[in-house]
């Protein structure tokens, strides 16, 4: 059975741009998360 | 996105934001544009790689759909800032949880390929069965 994208994404840790290190899948752990992957800062 | 960002919120959703570049630059780019949900960053496109997000072909630039998609952006009030290291790099969005749940996946297939807003609040309200678009 093939994992979810959000199951392959969860455990990512990215910085935001304070500094802070966020794990993706906290962001929709409880809640539903609207993710946009950016093309360019634009 | 940003312009519908109360919305998101309304519906009961995060929003976030992915991004390729430096610090310096993404925080630029969240003060020019006021951006008020996380701007993560993915220098080295781990982020970028695992979502399946796909790289375009030159050529695309000639696509009349991309010409299309700048008159579109330049009409809404936005205006294009610094490409950064991957300017081929194409985006996509997701609609995921609570949970590690698959709502809504688009992949973008060339420039402008964007999924509307409408679309993923539908997705944020809808819940069920994922849609890749």
């Amino acid at each position: 059975m093939q994992a979810s994208m959000a199951a392959a994404l969860a455990a990512i840790r990215l910085d935001d741009v304070d500094g802070r290190s966020i794990e993706l899948g906290w962001l929709w752990r409880d809640a539903p998360a609207v993710i946009a992957f950016l093309r360019h800062y634009g | 996105m940003r312009d519908h960002y109360d919305e998101f919120v309304a519906a009961g959703a995060r929003v976030a934001a992915i991004g390729l570049g430096d610090r310096a630059y993404a925080q630029a780019f969240r003060e020019q544009t006021g951006m008020q949900f996380p701007l993560l960053i993915d220098a080295q496109r781990v982020a970028y790689r695992a979502a399946q997000l796909r790289m375009a072909s030159p050529l695309h630039l000639l696509y009349r759909a991309n010409f299309r998609a700048r008159q579109r952006a330049r009409a809404a009030g936005h205006s294009q800032h610094r490409l950064g290291q991957h300017p081929l790099q194409l985006g996509g969005s997701f609609v995921f949880g609570p949970g590690d749940v698959d709502r809504f996946i688009h992949v973008s297939e060339t420039f402008g390929d964007n999924a509307t807003p409408a679309t993923l609040l539908a997705a944020v309200r809808g819940g069920g069965d994922a849609v890749r678009a």
